[in-house]
């Protein structure tokens, strides 16, 4: 009742412009996309639309609002409003009555009203909502400028500015134009002597070929790339308190790629939403889908971490709808949408259609760091060979050494015989245990791997227990085996699963052992003690015998190596008869998921079973007996001597300081399917709060859109296939509205985020239909399209205005003129960087760290972790900018880059004084200025006149007046005079201890090309 | 609670609460200060609130705070955009988009902080959707007060005049050519920086402050500190700024909530109460909204953890806590709302999260349900669907 209100307070404005319009259109026909829509999506569809139908009336579809209602009567009457129980309904004083009831404070208008009258008279024709219908390819339409048009979009644009009375304006100059494309295409501005060559181009189609190179340019993968990144909400770290940083740069570097290739955008999108799911997925498929890993994670310690990856599954939907069907589908999470046709359950199936993928992260196979980790460990495994002949040949401790004589591998022998009887009495004949059943309390994905380990995967819950039941065949159990066990699945090698604050590690709160009692339930067995291989300080196993959640095992500080606890029980467990059943419960209570990734139970009936803390195999070699044993074996036994021998130790930290410079590989966050006995189940969700699952529900899409194929699987690869499958009537048409507002400043749809019933509606409606279509036809070719825009007449005009035309059209609504407005965030830092020679333009890696203001990270949880970068990384360009969600770069948000924590597929472009500020006093600006100035006077051969006009084409691209010019010389001709009257200024602006002539030169050129920095062309798109 | 003291709490009160850290079994950690009863009002203050207690006849406590959320950012978030979830619109820059800003030189809306790093981050004073205008500028104590605001070394206010003379003229030019209106604002803009370059030193310059102004708060110049944020947040009311925000980091104590809470409220009581009565004798309180409180609270339950390292702490508690507002449109000298003996569940008077940011609207002469914003398909407000204004905290 209450947003009501709201939404008519918010739609005064609206309609009233809209009634004056239909009021200049006399007595023509009422569209009912134009006028009568919009006021019952307003007034009427939130009680009678298709969340919710009172009095069993649904008044956005024809059949449903002429039908015979409950009560006898018709809503609507076709060309009969006087029959019509809308029309006496609205009319009507009686407030009982009166609709939209008054209590909803959103009353029609005297206008509205009339309109709905006429409406019903005139036949009360309904038409399907414009972005539901496929887009046709309009015909060519008839105009009276001939001549102008230069391809087919010009057509339809001109035909529709002469509707408006309006004319095209002349073509931009061939400087503003340069710039123009320049900026457009691959994000810098064009160097001095690429304008020079342009100018001198004596080529009639110079222009055309100069589009073709911007095309064909790597710097144009990193201009689209960004405006991609903005929908893929991509950020450096994951959000929230603790906003850790991740490393997904390689899904960066994939989107650059794939758009420098030319990847069709089919094929482009597919990839990032379902890349893990096509056959033969490559490693760069698996890194596409990190678009919809760059949801936040929340690592704060009490969180239930299955909320915030619903929370994600959330977001990814929604996301979804917003980049490829221009769909506000957040609507629909808490219940049916009020004005699309989208129902609540709907929703959930969409929800369905995600909720289905684990979320690991990988190693990128670099051919360089594989090579070089390939030639460490072979230099490692020689040095573990040439261990044996490391060894001494007599004692190092000169009083055993007195009086005995080794020969040759005499002394070695005597060592490892001596070894060899005390491990065999160390160790344990341990049996491994074959899991049963395996269960997660919290969803984690336990698989039993060929050596009868366990490993843990999917979900990773904050906290766990484990249960796994099983049987023994020995005829009495004395004591248990717990093996935590390394894999390369698990963040440092695991064995724990936890990802950060202790990586790698796990804590096992409580290790409990049942066998069944006679009544069908179970009965808990003490233990003696318990002993570990290796533990973290105070976290010896026998922590997890306590009783207490908060206390257990951990092996911090040896992570990626295998580790063992071994339990001991109070009373051997006797088998009576049958083999004997056992329960085991891994209670790991602890928060921060350090839950174990791998583990293996053994049991034996050994009469002291304790921790031999040697590796199992070597264990149950020496357990087995010696007359077993083969030179395999014996070659491991001698191994696992080397390990532990005293005399080696010197010689066995050069392999350990090997290992540890291993280079790791690069890794990056991906999506992957679960199997299909692991699919997960999603409930629709009441109010479509976590807290509130209620029926399942399928995977599904909503039945507004065109046909599922036929007969294939309902998940993520065939919903991104159907995304393109012809017929989707969304997907181009959103596209192209939103490449289109890359160029122009605005969409065609001016909500590119939102083509339903709410948002706007397309100014030129054949323009976008002719975008959707020729890009479906071309094969989804993103360059095809912006080779085509830019080479339009369209584009191609002066963004000089007039008073009339201002007047006319202030939103340039009909393109009677070119775009004109402010660069993107990164592009004005780029442009400075670039234009005053400083800028580095390396493609790819991960994110750098240029300077920002001190203290900057202050603001942050946890400190500031922004480590400035040395040389050429602090002058990349901004997309390769660390973005730390919590404290993002100043420099970027003052000039609106959007926040990553959602999607965004519309920047703000405000106009600000923090902007001015930040471009006259940040450093990353006065730096650029010292470099253009020292660069202006390295060329010794130029007047300062010439200078002027250097700067100025670099910066603005175009020659300067005169009259510009003689300012600048004035202002520069008396700084320099002040300045040698202040040595002290010089030295400042210059950071130069000896002040001469030279040094006044440079720091009144500093300060000028501060001034030039600052102009609003160096920032604007002409 | 000192009855209860070691015992757990029935599951009847606890219910199916999710704790951060504790176990829902948790024994009750009784009182750990004594209370008494100040003014007129008789408002019920602990012992290490002291100069609190002298301001308590001008405030309105409320005891019966609530909100859905149990984890920092998300409570912070949802305590400032009406939503848990990061990307809406923050309180002041809703109250900068409806009323539009006073200042000419400083920004609508300005945040101050002391003490460490805000779990909710820049989501807490985030524009949202809003246009970027509305953003909380954040104010530091040391360096630049507004990031940028100084001009570069060897830039002196003379040399920086002259360059935006330039700037600003040779715009001029292109503005005659080009006609863009945009243009117009970017000079309009370095005129504004410029003020702005002067404007935010003298703002936190306290030398014109007098000793017993400085001692009132515990001020002293140069500091990082909440007093320094207060007396610097009367200022800025001066000067017309319409939403100021401060923060101070440090109140989670799920350990040693004694020592916790001691040090917290020795370094705020004294200048929060110091900001009322100065801008109470400046005439500047009637007209200026007060309002004191934090994400959630704390369980009445004892939080310890070997591994952790904690002992006698409390967990986060979003099901009661108390709050404190003042000044403009508000009542004085009344304790609102109750909960149970444990200070468990509310019992009288809730006031949900929503309920309060419609009071805070409507005190700023906004309607939290007509203040809204059109957005992906959807008019957002502040209470998103759900609040109401508190009236009985209203004068």
């Amino acid at each position: 009742m209450k947003r009501g209100t709201s939404i008519f307070i918010a739609l005064g404005v609206y309609f009233s412009a809209d009634v004056c319009l239909l009021r200049a259109q006399t007595e023509q026909s009422i569209g009912f996309t134009q006028s009568i829509k919009p006021i019952l999506a307003n007034k009427c569809f939130a009680c009678h639309g298709p969340d919710q139908q009172k009095a069993g009336l649904r008044l956005d579809e024809a059949e449903s609002a002429y039908r015979t209602l409950e009560s006898g009567d018709r809503a609507i009457v076709p060309h009969q409003a006087e029959a019509s129980l809308v029309v006496d309904r609205i009319f009507t004083d009686d407030p009982e009555a009166l609709m939209p009831p008054p209590e909803k404070d959103n009353p029609l208008s005297a206008a509205e009203k009339d309109l709905l009258r006429k409406w019903i008279d005139q036949g009360a024709g309904y038409e399907e909502h414009w972005a539901h219908k496929p887009p046709r390819r309009p015909e060519s339409p008839v105009v009276q400028s001939k001549e102008w048009s230069r391809t087919a979009i010009d057509l339809h644009v001109l035909a529709n500015m002469e509707h408006e009375g309006l004319q095209p304006s002349p073509e931009a100059d061939p400087y503003v134009l340069l710039r123009r494309v320049y900026l457009d295409l691959i994000g810098l501005p064009p160097t001095p002597d690429q304008i020079e060559q342009y100018i001198q181009d004596p080529r009639p189609n110079r222009y055309e070929h100069l589009v073709n190179e911007l095309l064909m340019s790597p710097a144009y993968g990193e201009r689209w790339a960004r405006h991609w990144l903005d929908l893929a909400r991509f950020a450096d770290t994951n959000g929230y308190e603790k906003d850790r940083y991740r490393s997904i740069w390689p899904f960066r570097d994939w989107v650059i790629n794939a758009l420098n290739e030319g990847m069709p955008f089919d094929e482009f999108s597919i990839k990032q939403l379902a890349g893990d799911m096509l056959p033969n997925a490559t490693e760069a498929d698996r890194v596409a889908t990190g678009f919809h890993r760059n949801t936040m994670m929340n690592e704060e310690g009490g969180i239930d971490i299955e909320e915030f990856r619903f929370e994600s599954i959330v977001d990814r939907v929604n996301t979804t709808g917003t980049t490829w069907m221009g769909l506000a589908m957040g609507c629909a999470q808490c219940h049916g949408h009020k004005f699309d046709p989208v129902s609540h359950t709907e929703y959930w199936q969409l929800f369905a259609i995600f909720n289905n993928a684990d979320e690991p992260e990988i190693d990128l196979h670099d051919p360089v760091i594989a090579d070089q980790r390939a030639q460490i460990q072979s230099k490692i495994q020689q040095l573990t060979k040439s261990l044996k002949n490391q060894f001494p040949n007599q004692p190092g401790d000169q009083e055993e050494a007195i009086g005995t004589q080794f020969a040759e591998g005499q002394y070695y022998q005597q060592r490892f015989d001596q070894w060899l009887e005390s491990a065999v009495g160390r160790a344990v004949g341990w049996t491994v245990l074959k899991p049963g059943s395996l269960h997660s309390k919290f969803h984690a994905t336990l698989t039993t791997l060929p050596d009868q380990s366990v490993l843990a995967s999917g979900d990773k819950p904050n906290r766990d227990i484990y249960t796994i039941e099983l049987t023994c065949d020995l005829p009495f159990i004395t004591g248990f085996r717990l093996e935590a066990l390394a894999h390369p699945s698990l963040p440092d090698g695991g064995p724990g699963r936890a990802h950060f604050f202790q990586t790698g590690d796990f804590l096992l709160s409580e290790f409990i052992v049942e066998t069944p009692d006679d009544q069908g339930g179970w009965v808990r067995h003490a233990f003696d003690k318990a002993t570990d291989s290796h533990h973290k300080d105070k976290h010896e196993a026998s922590k997890s015998l306590d009783g207490l959640l908060d206390t257990g095992w951990q092996i911090g500080g040896r992570t990626g190596e295998d580790h063992q606890a071994v339990f001991a029980l109070k009373e051997a467990i006797q088998r009576d008869g049958e083999p004997i059943r056992v329960r085991i419960t891994l209670d790991q209570s602890f928060i921060h998921q350090v839950t174990i990734g791998r583990f293996r139970l053994s049991a034996t009936g050994d009469d002291r079973p304790e921790a031999s803390g040697m590796p199992a195999d070597v264990e149950a070699l020496l357990a087995g007996g010696a007359k077993e044993w083969e030179a395999t074996d014996m070659a491991l036994l001698e191994g696992q001597f080397h390990r532990e021998a005293s005399e080696l130790e010197g010689a066995r930290e050069e392999i350990i300081t090997l290992r540890r410079k291993l280079p790791s590989f690069p890794t990056t966050m991906v999506m992957l399917e679960r199997k299909p006995e692991h699919t997960r189940t999603t409930f629709r969700r009441h109010r479509g709060e976590f807290l509130k699952p209620r029926e399942e529900v399928g995977p599904g899409v909503p039945d507004m859109f065109h046909d599922w194929p036929e007969g294939r699987p309902v998940n993520r690869l065939t919903f991104a296939r159907w995304l393109f499958e012809p017929g989707n009537p969304l997907t181009a048409r959103v596209v192209m509205n939103r490449t289109w507002q890359a160029f122009f400043g605005k969409g065609i749809v001016t909500t590119p985020e939102d083509f339903g019933l709410q948002g706007a509606m397309p100014s030129q409606p054949d323009v976008l239909d002719w975008l959707a279509v020729e890009f479906e036809q071309s094969g989804w070719d993103m360059k095809h399209m912006h080779r085509l825009i830019v080479n339009s007449a369209t584009y191609r005009q002066s963004s000089k205005l007039s008073e009339a035309l201002l007047e006319k059209d202030p939103e340039n609504r009909w393109l009677a003129r070119g775009p004109r407005f402010r660069v993107d965030a990164e592009t004005v830092r780029d442009i400075a960087l670039h234009a005053s020679g400083l800028l580095e333009q390396t493609i790819g890696g991960p994110s750098v760290f240029p300077p920002q203001p001190a203290g900057v990270g202050d603001l942050a949880y946890g400190g500031p972790g922004y480590k400035e970068s040395e040389g050429a990384d602090r002058y990349r360009r901004g997309l390769y900018t660390y973005w730390k969600r919590a404290v993002p770069y100043p420099g970027f948000m003052t000039f609106d880059a959007p926040n990553p924590e959602r999607t965004c597929a519309r920047r703000i472009r405000s106009n600000t004084p923090l902007q001015a500020l930040t471009l006259l006093n940040d450093e990353v600006y006065v730096e650029a200025a010292s470099s253009l100035a020292k660069r202006l006077l390295n060329d010794q051969a130029l007047s300062d006149e010439e200078r002027v006009g250097e700067a100025w084409m670099r910066l603005v691209g175009h020659p300067v007046s005169s009259a510009a010019r003689q300012q600048i010389l004035n202002y520069l001709q008396g700084e320099a005079v002040k300045l040698s009257q202040a040595p002290e200024t010089v030295k400042q602006l210059t950071g130069v201890k000896q002040v001469t002539d030279a040094t006044v030169r440079l720091a009144a050129w500093t300060l000028t090309c501060r001034v030039l920095l600052n102009l609003d062309e160096v920032i604007t798109k002409s | 609670m000192k009855k209860l003291e070691g015992k757990p709490l029935p599951k009847s009160i606890v219910g199916e609460q999710r704790f951060a850290f504790i176990e829902p079994d948790a024994g009750v950690l009784g009182p750990q200060f004594s209370f008494a009863r100040y003014g007129q009002s008789q408002a019920e203050l602990s012992e290490i609130l002291p100069h609190l207690g002298e301001m308590v006849d001008e405030i309105s406590i409320i005891k019966s705070v609530n909100t859905d959320q149990f984890n920092h950012a998300p409570a912070q978030i949802f305590l400032n955009t009406g939503s848990p979830l990061s990307g809406r619109p923050a309180m002041g820059a809703w109250a900068t988009y409806g009323l539009g800003s006073e200042s000419a030189d400083l920004p609508g809306f300005v945040v101050l902080k002391s003490a460490g790093g805000i779990s909710g981050g820049a989501a807490n004073w985030s524009s949202g959707f809003l246009p970027s205008v509305h953003a909380g500028v954040p104010f530091r104590s040391k360096g630049d007060p507004i990031l940028n605001v100084s001009s570069p070394h060897g830039v002196d206010r003379s040399i920086q005049e002259r360059s935006i003379g330039l700037i600003n003229a040779l715009n001029e030019q292109t503005l005659a050519d080009w006609k863009d209106p945009e243009i117009q604002t970017r000079i309009d803009n370095y005129e504004m920086a410029y003020r702005m370059q002067s404007s935010a030193p003298e703002l936190m310059d306290l030398s014109g402050e007098t000793e017993a102004t400085m001692n009132m708060y515990g001020a002293e110049p140069g500091k990082e500190s909440f007093a320094n944020n207060c007396l610097l947040a009367r200022r800025l009311v001066e000067r017309g700024v319409r939403f100021i925000q401060l923060y101070h980091e440090g109140w989670d104590h799920h350990s040693n909530v004694v020592g916790g809470l001691k040090s917290q409220c020795k370094q705020t009581d004294q200048a929060s109460a110091a900001l009322l009565r100065d801008l109470k004798q400046r005439g500047l309180l009637e007209d200026t909204l007060v309002v004191w409180g934090g994400e959630f609270g704390r369980t009445a339950m004892v939080e310890s953890n070997a591994t952790l390292g904690r002992v006698n702490g409390r967990d986060h508690h979003p099901a009661a806590f108390t709050m404190w507002m003042a000044g403009g449109g508000i009542r004085k000298g009344q304790t609102l709302g109750e909960t149970d003996e444990l200070g468990y569940h509310v019992v009288k008077d809730p006031v949900h999260v929503h309920d309060l940011q419609a009071t805070i609207l409507h005190c700023l002469g906004l309607d939290h349900l007509r203040l809204t914003f059109r957005f992906k398909g959807r008019d957002f407000r502040l209470t998103d669907i759900h609040g109401n204004v508190v009236e009985k905290l209203l004068a």
